[in-house]
């Protein structure tokens, strides 16, 4: 009995261990795999709300019109893609769009100029709620901001088709810039259910790739499409979006090769994947910045009233900056980006070269200069407990940060300290990022740290005009006259060094009012395998135009 | 026959230890207290602005780590705990209990005390920096306030403090130069504090390494175990008044109210703890407080069925018959009568849970909904150490092994509990 | 339950239509996605049309997947109840295999050192064995998947390999979920099995000359597993609930993991769903315990007649 106990308990181990013997299924040539945190929830592009739903869709769904990031000039170019060719009218109210003839949807259906219409059409539908909704100001809309079709288009034939934009309005390429869905697949499913109906339907695409198949929670497998007038023999075949929720494991598994491309590496594993000779890096210069929302205005009165009071605490430009001034962003900035940013102290981002004033610069850590303007703001500790008071008021505050971020847990607990040292108290609290956004939006914060990606092309706007049922960005209550003459004044601009004038001057008022507290602009760290020839990592991200890609 | 280590002779051996480690700290603290008094006679608004938490926390150890080796000393004989031969677990107990109440005088630095990352992040145990002295240049006006000032800076832990700078390395010549991850730095002697004629340096120790933000890990530990001990306290006291009254409650009349709350207790059994703690927090925000009153919410149960079915195998005993006629209300009949018979029982119940509660509360924390992050928590500190699993191993080996050494003398402690007051279940 | 799960959902801070809101969106259009998840309704009106849902089956549409609650189960319930299952029959079996080693010799080498362990393991978090696995033979070793359920290319594999390919990837969750059940497990039999050895029943046979062997067979186990069966009963409807320490950890597509993201992500009809399944199979498996209890009971009555 006993000789058999032992015989099957040597059975079970070396059960366990057989597997632990066997090898790596061999990888395909010609396939490229990256690593995304979290599976997606579609892959239709009306529906793309997430940066990896809009990478996805993008390359299964082609475009009219495609874009390509310019480094000279800091701004993108316009290339054809469904479009063959294109005439702007004189006055540039309309574009007329010489389309492709050759291309087939992935059933075998010609794409025509019906199917355009018809996209502009469901993405502007409120039944669709689509990712674009309410975003086309420059087309003829009715009240429910759904495009009028008959006023729009102007089909001349299959392949020639005419867009009439508003009058007055300043459209340009971006309003016509995203991916076409087929007509005849979704034509005659009932708008009112078209969210859920639309699961049910098997992808018709006509991009550089198909979706070949997509494994809930584990990977999305899209493969070139060699019919596409997008693919060139000896390109990927084959690009695979592999589920890894956790971070640790999409590193090790870039290191292993199983992985050949990671976004949003951190900076700590920069060095350690330098050293990796099959593996390239690429810092790439952000359009994403992170920033202390100190709140313009009272946040309770406003909930309660409607009304616009000072903030008690940060109503001060004063006290604003001499807060920038108290927090030691160069500490952050080389100890947890190890130096992958640049310190920030506007909206605009310095990849859009010709639209920055470079003549601002970064204010600098300086504790002495912070603690004289807080003095001059009345903000002085005067009885000697270590913390600062004005008319009996301690500055005390709740710094408000979504959970689960490191990078704010990282950055607020150094600001607690840094702010601590001048005599202010702060307590940070983690609230989940629901809940965090919902008061954030509601202008119910007193104090708190979120980042903003700045938009291609640059939208000012919604971020600083004082109106705030114009500006939901705008949750610092941030109140300049100023600026709002000059964000309406780019609005009616058509001149591009003309509205990089305007931009200029608005940077320099933000820059003296200093309404929230600019830490940083955040390079975006791209690792990627060297056997992945042709990738152009822009801040267009780095699948743009991937189906130039090739691998060696 | 050999000479036994008995609980009293550790107790007192740990605080004369800790004395003799902080003396200096001590004698400051005693003439603070003297200062305070002094300063508030003469002015009580002005001490009263000094009074914070942390302020009281040191005194408060100060004085007990006297007081309390002198009691154990008296109280040898009468208690029998103290009798008792040292074993694994009364010597975790007693260490943790320490670290709950001597924290202040145990760890040497404030655990949110942060300073010149690029040299503190990160650095493995038993790493040592250089530490420049600088000349504070406040304080200038000298008055009684600012010499208590001075006094109360050496004796509570501060969180930041401008007058230090680190470094890795220092060289002397006109001026002093110290390096900071390999970039130099220069600095004008007039601006140091100097000791004959040099500047004065000094080294700090990181006896268990720093994490990300160069914080002391030992001292965090120290402060953590404060946490989980607070946490777990105070959910079981809310677990012990829930499960006490509603099995009572249930019991005692029996019928209709008894089916009901059993009903409901057996629906909350069915359903995983965890989701019912992570709904809460994850809904109505996560603080130390909603931690713990949730972590006691959802414990009851088990205690629950235990008084219930003491206190319906009892009410119908004579003694307890007689007692209700004599008229004692239903508190006291709870108290006087049932609490003393079921007492052991629930204790044993009380301590496994206590536990759990450690437990779920470090689980919390590790899926970042814990008590947030002004308080330093093992579990946060395990789910930090996790992102830094390859360059730093000592952020996630200390937290773990504390957790681990805590539940494990938990655990035993139950067992034990049990086992002397149920004889028959002994191993 | 459920009813209390609803108002409670409905009373909370946050709100499920931030996700489909584009910041720029004005806050008119906000109010319109509202009215199509119908939350701007009064409470009680939204609690009917809930209920009545509930008994036609329909827990609704998950907001964040735009399918049906029902659909998003069916793709997480499998894993969840293969895994439970075999993390299952790991503790069971282990557990059972210790304590029968360690009951042949009472305060025996192989007995102290399992008791020991056993109370070791059981006061180690989940969390911490989990890290720590992945550290040792992921990162050091390099033997096993730190995360997930398969490799990306498994579709093209054989079915054996698709078998060994799983296996891989849950070895080391399955040790994570299942060490401290073996330890209560091995706990609990081996002080039932070692009361029964000393029951006076059980000397009586052995005064009667009968064989140890069949004596621990026939007698000793079917007696000391009795009392543990509506205790795995317990135990396997939450471990069905989700083992969600250890999704987490190893980012598996498991029950637990979809309800706290549900939850986290204000998903109202995809955590009533969650957690009515969850509720369901642990109703189930008691209904399983008490009828596998009723079954066995006979056959020890029926043994100790004949």
């Amino acid at each position: 009995m006993r000789s058999n106990r032992l015989f099957f308990l040597i059975l079970i181990f070396s059960l366990l261990l057989i597997p632990a013997c066997q090898k790596e299924s061999p990888v395909n040539n010609d396939r490229v795999v990256t690593a995304i945190p979290s599976d997606i929830e579609s892959v239709n592009p009306l529906f793309a709300f997430d940066l990896n739903e809009g990478n996805i869709s993008e390359l299964l769904y082609a475009s009219l019109v495609e874009h390509g990031w310019n480094y000279q000039k800091g701004d993108m170019d316009t290339f054809p893609m469904l479009a063959k060719s294109w005439q702007w009218s004189k006055d540039s109210s309309s574009i007329t769009l010489n389309l492709r003839d050759d291309v087939k949807w992935s059933d075998g259906q010609q794409f025509t100029a019906n199917d355009v219409v018809f996209s502009f059409d469901l993405y502007s539908d409120p039944l669709i709620q689509s990712k674009l909704y309410g975003s086309f100001k420059n087309f003829y809309v009715d009240s429910s901001q759904h495009i009028d079709l008959k006023k729009t288009f102007t089909i001349t034939n299959p392949y020639l088709l005419t867009i009439n934009f508003k009058k007055n309005s300043t459209p340009s390429f971006y309003d016509i810039d995203f991916p076409i869905i087929p007509e005849h697949v979704y034509k005659n499913v009932s708008r009112k259910d078209f969210v859920t109906a639309e699961k049910e339907i098997k992808p018709v695409t006509n991009g550089a790739f198909y979706l070949a198949a997509w494994n809930k929670n584990q990977s999305i497998i899209l493969k070139a499409d060699t019919k596409s007038f997008l693919y060139k023999p000896g390109n990927v075949s084959e690009i695979i979006f592999k589920i890894v929720p956790d971070y640790n494991s999409r590193i090790t598994q870039l290191k292993r090769g199983e992985i050949d491309l990671v976004q949003d590496v951190k900076a700590d594993d920069f060095p350690i994947l330098k050293k990796d000779e099959n593996i390239d890096l690429v810092a790439l210069k952000g359009r994403e910045y992170d920033y202390v929302g100190w709140n313009n205005i009272d946040p309770d009165v406003y909930k309660k009233s409607k009304k616009i009071v000072p903030n008690k605490l940060f109503g001060n430009p004063l006290v604003r900056k001499a807060l920038t001034y108290a927090i030691n962003r160069n500490e952050i900035l080389n100890e947890f980006l190890d130096n992958h940013g640049d310190l920030a102290w506007g909206p605009i981002s310095p990849i859009f070269k010709s639209a920055l004033d470079t003549t601002l610069s970064p204010l600098p850590y300086d504790v002495e200069k912070a603690k004289e303007l807080l003095a001059s703001a009345g903000w002085k500790d005067v009885d000697q407990s270590g913390v600062l008071k004005k008319n009996g008021q301690e500055f005390s505050f709740t710094l408000y940060i979504p959970a689960g971020n490191p990078r704010r847990d990282f950055v607020s607990t150094v600001i607690k300290n840094d702010l601590q040292a001048i005599g202010i108290k702060v307590n940070i609290e983690k609230l989940e990022p629901e809940v965090f956004f919902q008061k954030m939006y509601g202008r119910e914060l007193n104090a708190w740290m979120a980042g903003w990606t700045i938009p291609i092309p640059i939208d000012l706007k919604p971020f600083w005009y004082s109106d705030f049922s114009e500006a939901p960005l705008n949750v610092e209550c941030y109140k300049n006259k100023t600026v709002d003459a000059l964000l309406n004044k780019i609005e009616t601009t058509k001149s591009e060094s003309q509205k990089n004038i305007l931009y200029k001057e608005v940077q320099e008022q933000i820059y003296k009012d200093e309404p929230v507290t600019f830490l940083y602009w955040v390079d975006k760290i791209i690792a990627y395998n060297k056997k992945i020839q042709n990738l152009n990592v822009s801040p267009l991200g780095p699948f743009n135009r991937a189906w130039l890609w090739s691998v060696k | 026959m050999s000479f036994k280590i008995k609980v009293w002779h550790f107790i007192v051996f740990l605080m004369l230890l800790l004395i003799m480690l902080r003396i200096n700290l001590l004698m400051n603290t005693f003439l603070l207290i003297i200062q305070f008094i002094n300063l508030f006679v003469y002015s009580p608004s002005a001490a009263d602005a000094q009074l914070e938490f942390t302020f009281f926390d040191s005194i408060i150890s100060a004085i007990l780590v006297i007081i309390i080796p002198v009691l154990t000393f008296l109280f040898r004989q009468r208690i029998n705990f103290l009798q008792r031969k040292i074993s694994f677990t009364s010597f975790v107990i007693i260490f943790l209990l320490s670290f709950f109440l001597f924290a202040p005088l145990i760890a040497n630095t404030n655990p949110a005390f942060q300073k010149d990352l690029a040299v503190t992040k990160l650095l493995p145990p038993f790493s040592s920096i250089k530490v420049i002295h600088l000349k504070s240049d406040q304080n200038k006006i000298e008055n009684s306030l600012s010499d208590f000032i001075n006094l109360k800076n050496l004796v509570v832990k501060r969180s930041f403090d401008e007058s230090l700078i680190f470094a890795d390395s220092i060289s002397i010549g006109n001026d002093l130069t110290y390096f900071q991850k390999g970039f130099p730095t220069s600095l004008s002697k007039d601006k140091l504090i100097l000791k004959n004629n040099q500047p004065f340096i000094t080294s700090k120790y990181f006896i268990l390494g720093t994490d990300e933000f160069g914080r002391d890990i030992f001292s965090r530990l120290i402060y953590g175990a404060r946490i989980s001990l607070f946490v777990g306290l105070g959910s079981v006291l809310i677990t012990l008044f829930l499960g006490l009254s509603l099995g009572f409650l249930a019991g005692y009349p029996g019928g209709f109210v008894d089916t009901t709350i059993n009903r409901i207790t057996d629906m909350f059994l069915a359903f995983p703890v965890i989701f019912f703690i992570i709904l809460i927090i994850a809904l109505f925000g996560n603080s130390l407080m909603s931690v713990i009153i949730v972590l006691g919410f959802s414990g009851w149960m088990s205690l629950f069925k235990i008084v219930r079915g003491e206190v319906i195998s009892l009410k119908n005993k004579d003694f307890f018959i007689s007692a209700r006629l004599l008229g004692l209300s239903k508190t006291k009949l709870l108290l006087k009568e049932i609490l003393p018979i079921i007492i052991a029982p629930v204790i044993v119940n009380l301590v496994f849970q206590y536990g759990n509660v450690i437990l779920a509360e470090a689980a919390l924390s590790y899926l970042g909904l814990g008590t947030g992050g002004s308080y330093p928590s093992w579990g946060s500190m395990i789910e930090a150490g996790q992102n830094y699993l390859s360059q730093a191993w000592w952020m996630i080996l200390f937290p773990g092994a504390a957790l681990f050494l805590t539940l494990f003398a938990a655990n035993n402690l139950g067992r034990e509990i049990n086992s002397t007051l149920n004889p028959r279940l002994e191993t | 339950m459920i009813t209390f799960l609803f108002f409670l959902l409905r009373i909370s801070p946050g709100d499920p239509s931030q996700k489909f809101l584009s910041p720029d969106l004005s806050p008119k259009l906000a109010s319109l996605i509202k009215e199509s998840f119908n939350l701007n309704a009064p409470l009680i009106s939204q609690y009917e049309t809930f209920l009545m849902n509930l008994c036609k089956g329909d827990f609704g549409i998950s907001y964040t997947y735009r399918i049906p609650v029902i659909d998003v189960i069916k793709s997480f319930l499998p894993f969840t109840i293969i895994f439970s299952l075999i993390s299952f029959v790991v503790q069971i079996s282990f557990g059972f295999l210790l304590a029968l080693i360690s009951v042949r010799r009472i305060n025996g080498i192989a007995d102290k050192t399992f008791s020991k362990l056993s109370l070791m393991i059981y006061a180690l978090p989940s969390f911490v064995v989990g890290v720590s696995l992945i550290f040792i033979f992921s990162e050091l070793l390099n033997l096993f998947p730190s995360s997930g359920l398969s490799s990306f290319d498994s579709e093209s594999f054989s079915f054996a390999q698709k078998l060994i390919d799983y296996s891989r990837h849950l070895i080391l969750p399955v040790i994570t979920l299942s060490l401290g059940g073996v330890a209560v497990y091995y706990k609990y039999l081996r002080d039932n099995l070692e009361e029964v050895y000393n029951k006076p029943f059980v000397e009586n046979l052995r005064a009667h000359g009968f064989d140890e062997k069949y004596i621990t067979r026939k007698h000793i186990i079917p007696n000391a597993v009795n009392p543990l069966i509506s205790v795995a009963g317990v135990e396997l409807g939450l471990l069905f609930g989700g083992a969600l320490i250890t999704e987490v950890i190893f980012a598996l597509p498991g029950m637990g993991r979809l309800t706290v993201n549900a939850i986290l992500s204000r998903d109202y009809p995809l955590v009533t769903g969650c957690t009515f399944v969850a509720g369901i199979l642990v109703i189930i498996t008691n209904l399983a315990a008490d009828l596998i209890k009723a079954k066995l009971d006979k056959r020890v009555v029926k043994g100790i007649l004949n």
